[in-house]
């Protein structure tokens, strides 16, 4: 009963995703239009580990409210980027960078950018999901918390609206008091969406976010992020290329640490430049 | 050639493996049931020699001196558990901020980094150090705080104090204590002012009110305004007819004041009475008795408890009573509850901290990164992610480092002396206190065989205290595990 309710739930998202995608792919062109804002901007970005050189010499432009997909084969240095991109590496002893990395027309590389109010601005999701041993409610809160000063009744609200963005409250709204651990492996990567937009971020950072998951999870996910790109800025490190074809409007494919080619969705995968890209996306290598 | 395989040729005889195998594990077997034999014979042992001695009036008494039948371990089990909980305060905080330091807040800076790694390496050093050596470097900083203040000279008065209140006792001559308070604190020489609030043992106040007569009249005179000093015990004797009572003041002064109608043969002083000095100064001497009626036995200060030695400081401090507070504090801390605790805090200190690294190591890193991506600062993160996962990890070695410390004799012994039994309840962490396991050394060590059968019961009682510990500490972790799957 349940198998046959969420395979019909998928493959109605299937369907909605394919139309999707085709009205996307007809909207977007080939470079980001002129007009369009550039919610990233990443000039001769060059990063490493100790001596190892991880990035070489990057340039991209991701747009807003947009998703935008790094694919390319592991180690290819696309999680490194993204991490970047909030500053996450910082925990990493040996990690630096060069270059400039513009989030919201600053160069967030430079000491004095403010990390905690950088993360807050750009969240991030994991690849496996990470609730804190919290209750459900706590989770989402967290954030909220962490940075603002609300009034009870304003935090429950907007738990509220957190886990209905997450496409989670139907679920778990007779039991946000339980812990956050007794959830599905997709509920709890949908919680840690939520928890991610609580904060209300501009952009959102996804690293592999599905593939710790079933397909039914996966649909349920790649349908929530569609979704959310009305209001944020999504870049999603995926090594499924399918997501990447279903679910994002532009794609940069990565390899051994630089970018390989980068355009919109539709263009890298049915009508790629170079002929790496195509083996790649072919499944020739990777 | 199809075998670009290499066979070797010669196979190991699958017999003998499975002999080897099998007498290996029958030699396991073999020495811990060897262990558990060690065990056994020990608890046997103990429970034979002291089981029958187990008895509630042993767990509620105290140390009496070649009397094992009527001695317990009542202040002993107290002293324990009060100098273990102090250990426990100030280990645990110390050794948690520790752990979290070498953790989550490892230096990027060059020197820092060996900063760092320099606490690192003596907290793994100095777990392995026994635990005597603790003991002597208890003594040293604890006890005598390095000599930095004055000379050490055993009971005497320290430099600075809190909670305490000094006073000068008397005996009256009616056989009742008097007490004067003591003002100031640390006075060679015994003055009783004017207006001063005496008190009797059984809590009457009265006010003395201390008048000269005379001016200038001898060398002590000037003093005599303001002071009158109680010397040694008051004599019956018979001056121009009268009767009077001569007493000694501190300062060798004769005092004479009349012996009127007496109980029994002992002047009483009612208000006011006239009393002069050798040098013919007169002072008058007011007492006012707030108990009403005026006591059988008023207040007679004639005879005094100070010590007839030349010694002007010995003669005082002899006549001093010390009331302290609960809070009374003093520095050095010299033998003291205080000084032990802090000792012990230090013996359990690097294994606190290791403990607690291995707990906070255990977080997973998933959830750091979950912090760090909301936006959260270090210490956010530590507070809010990595200590309550840690916190069932830290609970369980602190505890289990409590256990540790209960038992530990060395250090106390050298910090606190082997103190058996006291007069005085525990009311001060200044105060000494026997405590089990010294007192288990003690009694072990003692002629009378009935201790050895005391000492015993004692290890009982201790052994009982470690598996309780123990258990709570299991039980922690059960809970906790539980609680966050």
């Amino acid at each position: 009963m349940s198998n046959l309710a969420s395979s019909t739930r998928m493959n109605q998202s299937r369907s909605i995703l394919s139309n999707t995608i085709a009205q996307a792919s007809t909207a977007t062109l080939e470079t980001p239009a002129e007009n369009e804002s550039i919610a990233i901007d990443i000039t001769g970005f060059n990063a490493f580990y100790g001596s190892f050189q991880a990035l070489h010499d990057l340039n991209l432009k991701i747009p807003n409210q947009k998703v935008t997909a790094f694919i390319g084969p592991s180690g290819c240095g696309k999680s490194t980027l993204l991490k970047w991109c909030n500053r996450m590496n910082d925990i990493v002893p040996i990690a630096r960078a060069t270059g400039s990395l513009n989030v919201g027309g600053r160069n967030i590389l430079t000491r004095s950018t403010d990390v905690v109010d950088l993360r807050r601005q750009v969240g991030m999701v994991f690849q496996k999901a990470n609730p804190f041993p919290k209750s459900i409610f706590d989770n989402v809160a967290y954030g909220v918390r962490l940075h603002y000063k609300t009034s009870r009744s304003e935090l429950s609200d907007l738990v509220e609206w957190s886990l209905k963005k997450a496409a989670l409250w139907d679920e778990v709204k007779d039991r946000l008091k339980r812990s956050a651990l007794g959830l599905s492996g997709g509920q709890q990567q949908r919680l840690c969406i939520a928890r991610a937009i609580a904060t209300g971020p501009e952009i959102l950072l996804m690293d592999e976010p599905c593939s710790a998951l079933d397909p039914a999870s996966t649909a349920r996910i790649e349908d929530l992020i569609f979704e959310l790109r009305e209001q944020f800025t999504i870049v999603i490190v995926t090594h499924n290329m399918q997501q990447a074809a279903r679910c994002s409007d532009r794609t940069a494919f990565f390899f051994d640490g630089k970018i390989v080619e980068e355009g919109a969705t539709e263009d890298v995968f049915t009508r790629p430049r170079k002929q790496q890209t195509e083996d790649y996306v072919t499944g020739k290598f990777g | 050639m199809k075998d670009s395989v290499a066979q070797p040729r010669k196979h190991r005889s699958v017999a003998r493996r499975k002999l080897f195998n099998n007498s290996f594990s029958v030699i396991c077997l073999l020495v811990s049931s060897l262990a558990i034999v060690v065990l056994a014979t020990l608890l046997v042992a103990i429970f034979s020699t002291g089981g029958n001695w187990l008895s509630f009036e042993m767990l509620a008494g105290s140390h009496r001196e070649n009397n094992p039948e009527e001695s317990g371990i009542g202040q002993a089990i107290l002293g324990s558990l009060v100098i273990c909980s102090i250990c426990g305060l100030v280990a645990l905080p110390i050794g948690v901020g520790t752990a979290i330091f070498l953790e989550e807040f490892k230096p990027k800076g060059r020197l820092l980094r060996i900063f760092h790694g320099l606490v690192q390496l003596n907290i793994n050093n100095l777990a392995g150090v026994p635990s005597i050596v603790y003991g002597i470097l208890g003594l040293t900083a604890f006890v005598y705080m390095f000599g930095a203040f004055s000379p050490i000279r055993v009971n005497d008065q320290p430099d600075y104090e809190i909670g305490a209140t000094y006073f000068y006792q008397t005996k009256t001559l009616g056989g009742n204590y008097v007490r004067f308070p003591a003002v100031p604190l640390i006075q060679p020489v015994i003055k009783i002012k004017q207006g001063q609030i005496a008190s009797k043992i059984n809590g009457d106040k009265f006010k003395l009110n201390v008048v000269s007569a005379s001016t200038e009249k001898s060398e002590y005179a000037n003093q005599v305004n303001e002071t009158v000093l109680l010397g040694t015990e008051a004599k019956l004797s018979n001056r121009n007819g009268n009767e009077v009572y001569e007493a000694k003041t501190i300062g060798g002064e004769p005092f004479v004041f009349p012996a009127e109608a007496t109980y029994s043969q002992f002047a009483k002083i009612i208000d006011p009475i006239t009393v002069s000095n050798s040098a013919g100064d007169t002072f008058s001497l007011n007492v006012l008795s707030k108990s009403e009626p005026i006591p059988t036995n008023p207040t007679i200060l004639a005879q005094s408890v100070f010590a007839d030695s030349p010694d002007p400081n010995k003669r005082a401090s002899a006549s001093i009573f010390r009331e302290n507070s609960f809070f009374h504090l003093h520095l050095p801390f010299s033998k003291s509850v205080l000084s032990a605790a802090l000792t012990l805090a230090l013996v359990i200190l690097p294994i606190v901290i290791i403990a607690s690294q291995e707990a906070i190591r255990g977080v997973p890193q998933t959830l750091r990164e979950a912090a760090f991506g909301m936006g959260a600062t270090r210490w956010q993160v530590v507070r809010s992610a990595v200590l309550p996962s840690a916190t069932p990890g830290i609970m369980t070695g602190a505890i289990l480092a409590m256990s540790r410390a209960i038992g530990e004799a060395a250090p106390l012994l050298a910090v606190m002396g082997g103190v058996l039994g006291t007069t005085n309840h525990l009311s001060s962490l200044m105060d000494k206190t026997p405590v089990l396991p010294v007192t288990i050394f003690k009694w072990a060590g003692d002629e009378n065989q009935g201790f050895e059968h005391l000492a015993a019961a004692a290890i009982i009682v201790l052994l009982a205290f470690l598996l309780l510990m123990n258990s709570l500490a299991i039980f922690i972790r059960y809970r906790y595990e539980k609680k966050l799957s």
